[in-house]
């Protein structure tokens, strides 16, 4: 399902004619709101660098390869469907990069997923760095700050990053992202493409799964060791984003978005279905969804579990549970699982 | 047995000492601006920090200048400052303490930071109108203030001052670990985390111009006290005796400490080791009393962070490993070799 | 009178320590200040010097009121030996002395030629001479002790207050400071343990026992068989051979 996506993709971008009535060309220079910032493009960036992997991979669906000299921060794997696109680009670190190796290749354009890797209290860059330097910049609209955006000048649904998100995650911070880099790279039809087909998919889903009362996700992303408090996911972050639009809600009602639990309190949320994630970084033995799985039907007393007895374990990327591009792929993953699941 | 014979001998050997240190600090400062992962020529490097004085106006490429001038240089001198700062506070409270293990986080002063950080970050304290900084500037001094609370003005001892400062400790890294759990995501703890650990990279020139005024006068406060802090030599009584106002000068002092590592953790996050480990090699450079004690810590902790931060830059391919582990590693068998020297003759 | 001591009260939260206690002491006089533990000894001689403050009643020195003189004033006027000082730094033994210099310079002025003097010649005093640039770590106890005692001269002081200056001394360096003090020109007050050595060093006695004053006059006079009963609960013989300071034999059973 998700390389007929991929080539539906491909395809319509090979077809301009009944995207091009939607999606005019930019006209330079263009000035875009960012983040309360004006940025000014006099034309399309050819050497771009894009700093977090959500950033990165967005301009990979995009087809922007070509136009990117590097790319920083991956504490996710690429997407499969974007390995090649990635192959040629350098990664300068997968972890935070320093700012001269940033400017060492030279770019014309740096996008940020994060204001850790760009920001005002960065450790790495803050944008005047390279307004100085006349590199125009982009910081994702689900990481912006500041003060004049409490008028949510970036149309941002959630609250800044600087406190707890107060409304469910949509993907609508993503589409603007999207939406924003396509107008500047001057591949808005590529853009509307990208934007429909998530948006079909997200439909898609919706119409597929009718809201149901009594379906509660639990989603665990992992746990250093079995004895010890499971990492879930809760609040108004992806993963509820994910169970909203399968139909059902998340098992644990609390505002944070990482709570750690106990495997009692865990049992006593009784949810229909536990979600393990699959996280590639391999620190610690529950990353891997297989020994999740092994854990759940062996323990004597979490074997016990209703979803576990029925055999209703899921598994997703732990990528999807950021909020990224990869959430929309969770949701196909797992609802693809939930199909064949009974249930009553 | 004359007077003569007994003069100090020691001003001139230390104004050697300090024309060397500072010879080595400008050396160290001159590497930082030269090494980096973005390749500049030597020649360059001359005329970008030349060009940043306004002695020239060569023409270089513009990010090559602002590598050099606005990133390195910056940053070096504000390692500088930095090292020179927590080396003093150090040497302030394992005198004031008379603990030979003080060292400028043992009043909290780092805990107070990182929950005043993580009340911006998590809770959007300000509403995004108070930058992280000025957030971890505001807990450290509540730290502080706390532990002056409860050791009632510093006057009640050295003991009771160490215990409130790990109190305190614990209280704020409590509430720290309590803001991010409950309320936080997973990327929010991971900023807080990183901001903390102690970096130079987001320093530019505003930051260097802020320290360069606290540390400054933070030294010369310390230098007027020099001779008090002396007297604290045999304990608080003992400097009594001697006409020292002893509950004045502990306060005036621990404002002093507490106001330069709070201005410097706010900037650049907790870096240890240097306040406990400068004062040492400095005292064993110069010896213990503290009008040759406190400028020679300040630049042997100056020269110290420079290189350290430098190391901190070429040790890792195009990534920054944290400062802390750099001081930690050096630190470390440095202390053991002080220690040994050290050790009684008997 | 050097020293006026005039009801003195001092206590911690509830308990009294020091009650109503006062005396005098006159010029170059060496005052013998004896009383079982817990008595208040050591918390009356901070009375004295200034150290503590107390709840009522006042100290004079040289006719003034240290209540109202700064504290650096009466440093150059008073020293305080304490019993056991001690540091870890490996600060020399001239450095030690050269602090006893600082109630008489100011922040900013270097030290001059005075105080070099001053400095040696309080080690003159207490033979310490050779000792000058030695690290304080490698000292003995009675040569700590000693250098201490310097430290103290170097303040010129004319009053000097001593809290049991020679508890972890061997006998012979105990003999030896207590002659020092009791050589010097000053007024002082020295707070003791050791009975006998009282009784040979000091001009006059005082005697405490639970803060209040028991006793106070010539050795002879204060060190009687009942008092050494009554307050030191000890039962001992005391000679007295004349023109010769009084002796105590202690009786073991």
């Amino acid at each position: 399902m998700l390389t007929k996506s991929f080539a539906l993709l491909v395809i319509s971008a090979m077809l301009p004619v009944a995207t091009a009535a939607l999606a005019e060309p930019t006209t330079y220079p263009l000035t875009i709101q960012n983040c309360g910032q004006e940025v000014t493009f006099t034309k399309a960036p050819e050497r771009t660098v894009a700093l977090g992997h959500n950033s990165a991979e967005i301009m990979f669906m995009l087809g922007l390869e070509d136009r990117m000299a590097g790319t920083a921060f991956w504490p996710n794997k690429v997407m499969p469907e974007l390995e090649a696109a990635n192959a040629k680009v350098e990664v300068l670190t997968v972890e935070f990069p320093t700012l001269e190796s940033v400017l060492s290749k030279q770019p014309d354009f740096v996008a940020a997923m994060i204001v850790t890797l760009m920001g005002p209290d960065s450790k790495v860059a803050k944008r005047e760095d390279f307004d100085n330097l006349g590199i125009a910049t982009y910081l994702s609209p689900t990481a912006c700050t500041t003060v004049a955006d409490t008028d949510n000048t970036s149309g941002s649904k959630a609250t800044s990053v600087y406190g707890i998100r107060k409304n469910l995650w949509t993907m609508d911070l993503l589409y603007q992202e999207i939406d924003d880099l396509s107008r500047v790279f001057d591949v808005q039809d590529r853009g509307q493409v990208l934007i429909e087909d998530f948006k079909m998919r997200e439909a898609k889903l919706r119409a597929e799964f009718a809201k149901r009362e009594d379906l509660t996700f639990l989603f665990w992303f992992s746990s250093p060791s079995p004895a010890d408090d499971a990492y879930l996911t809760g609040g108004n972050g992806p993963s509820a984003y994910i169970a909203d639009i399968l139909g059902g809600s998340n098992a644990l009602k609390t505002e944070s978005e990482w709570p750690a639990l106990g495997w009692e309190g865990i049992m006593a949320t009784n949810p229909t279905v536990i979600v393990a994630a699959q996280v590639d970084r391999a620190r610690w033995g529950l990353d891997d969804a297989q020994n999740k799985i092994d854990f759940l039907t062996s323990d004597p007393a979490v074997s016990q579990m209703e979803a576990v007895k029925a055999g209703r374990i899921a598994v997703i990327s732990g990528a999807s549970m950021n909020p990224s591009i990869n959430t929309i792929y969770g949701a196909e993953q797992l609802a693809e699982q939930l199909k064949t699941f009974d249930l009553e | 047995m004359s007077i003569a014979d007994h003069k100090e001998a020691g001003t001139g050997l230390l104004a050697v000492l300090l024309g060397i240190a500072m010879i080595l600090l400008a050396i160290s400062v001159a590497l930082a601006a030269a090494i980096g992962d973005y390749s500049i020529g030597i020649d360059t490097v001359f005329l970008a920090v030349t060009n940043g004085l306004g002695l020239t106006t060569a023409d270089i490429p513009p990010i090559e200048q602002s590598v050099v001038w606005d990133l390195r240089l910056s940053r070096a001198l504000v390692a500088a400052l930095a090292g020179a700062g927590l080396a003093i506070c150090g040497v302030i409270l394992q005198a004031l303490l008379r603990n030979a293990l003080a060292e400028p986080f043992v009043l909290g002063v780092s805990a107070g930071a990182s929950t005043g950080a993580v009340a911006i970050i998590v809770l959007g304290i300000g509403a995004g109108s108070l930058s992280l900084s000025m957030g971890a500037f505001v807990g450290a001094f509540s730290a502080f203030a706390m532990v002056a609370l409860l050791s009632n003005g510093a006057t009640s001892g050295p003991n009771h001052t160490i215990l409130a400062g790990v109190a305190a400790s614990q209280l704020f890294n409590a509430l720290t670990a309590y803001i991010v759990t409950t309320s936080g995501n997973a990327q929010q703890a991971r900023d807080v985390m990183f901001w903390l650990l102690g970096s130079f990279g987001g320093v530019r020139w505003p930051d260097f111009q802020l320290l360069v005024i606290v540390v400054f006068l933070g030294l010369v406060i310390c230098l007027l006290m020099a001779r008090s802090l002396d007297a604290f030599t045999f304990g608080d009584e003992d400097a009594a005796a001697l006409g020292v106002p002893v509950a004045r000068i502990r306060l005036i002092l621990f404002g002093v400490t507490a106001m330069v590592t709070a201005t410097i953790v706010s900037m650049v996050g907790a870096i240890g080791f240097v306040g406990l480990v400068v004062p040492h090699a400095a005292r064993y450079l110069v010896g213990p009393l503290h009008l040759r004690l406190l400028p020679a810590s300040a630049a042997v902790g100056a020269i110290f962070l420079v290189l350290a931060d430098i190391a901190s830059r070429v040790v890792a391919d195009q990534q920054t490993i944290p400062i802390g582990v750099v001081t930690a590693m050096v630190g470390v068998p440095f202390f053991a070799i002080i220690l040994y020297r050290a050790r009684p003759q008997q | 009178m050097t020293i006026v001591a005039k009801d003195l009260v001092w206590g911690v939260r509830q308990k009294t320590i020091v009650a109503d206690v006062s005396f005098t002491v006159a010029q170059g006089e060496t005052l013998g200040l004896i009383g079982p533990n817990g008595s208040g000894k050591s918390s009356l001689l901070r009375l004295l010097a200034g150290l503590k403050q107390p709840q009522s009643g006042r100290v004079e020195i040289l006719g003034q009121d240290i209540a109202r003189v700064q504290r650096r004033e009466l440093a150059r006027q008073v020293a305080f030996v304490q019993q056991n000082a001690a540091t870890d730094t490996n600060i020399s033994v001239r450095d030690v002395v050269l602090l006893g210099r600082t109630p008489h310079r100011s922040a900013l002025s270097g030290w001059t030629e005075t105080d070099r003097a001053m400095v040696f010649a309080a080690l003159e005093r207490v033979d310490m001479t050779g000792h000058m640039a030695q690290p304080w770590q490698t000292l003995s106890g009675g040569e700590r002790q000693r250098v201490h005692i310097a430290r103290a001269l170097a303040q010129t002081p004319q009053v000097m207050f001593l809290d049991e200056p020679t508890n972890h001394l061997d006998i012979h360096h105990q003999i030896e400071i207590l002659r020092v003090v009791r050589d010097l020109k000053l007024t002082s007050v020295i707070a003791l343990h050791d009975l006998n050595l009282a009784a040979m060093f000091c001009d006059r006695i005082v005697v405490l026992d639970g803060g209040t004053v028991r006793a106070c006059g010539t050795p002879e006079a204060v060190l009687t068989h009942d008092l050494l009963r009554d307050v030191f609960r000890v039962e001992a013989d005391v000679e007295c051979a004349s023109g010769y300071r009084p002796h105590i034999r202690f009786k073991a059973n």
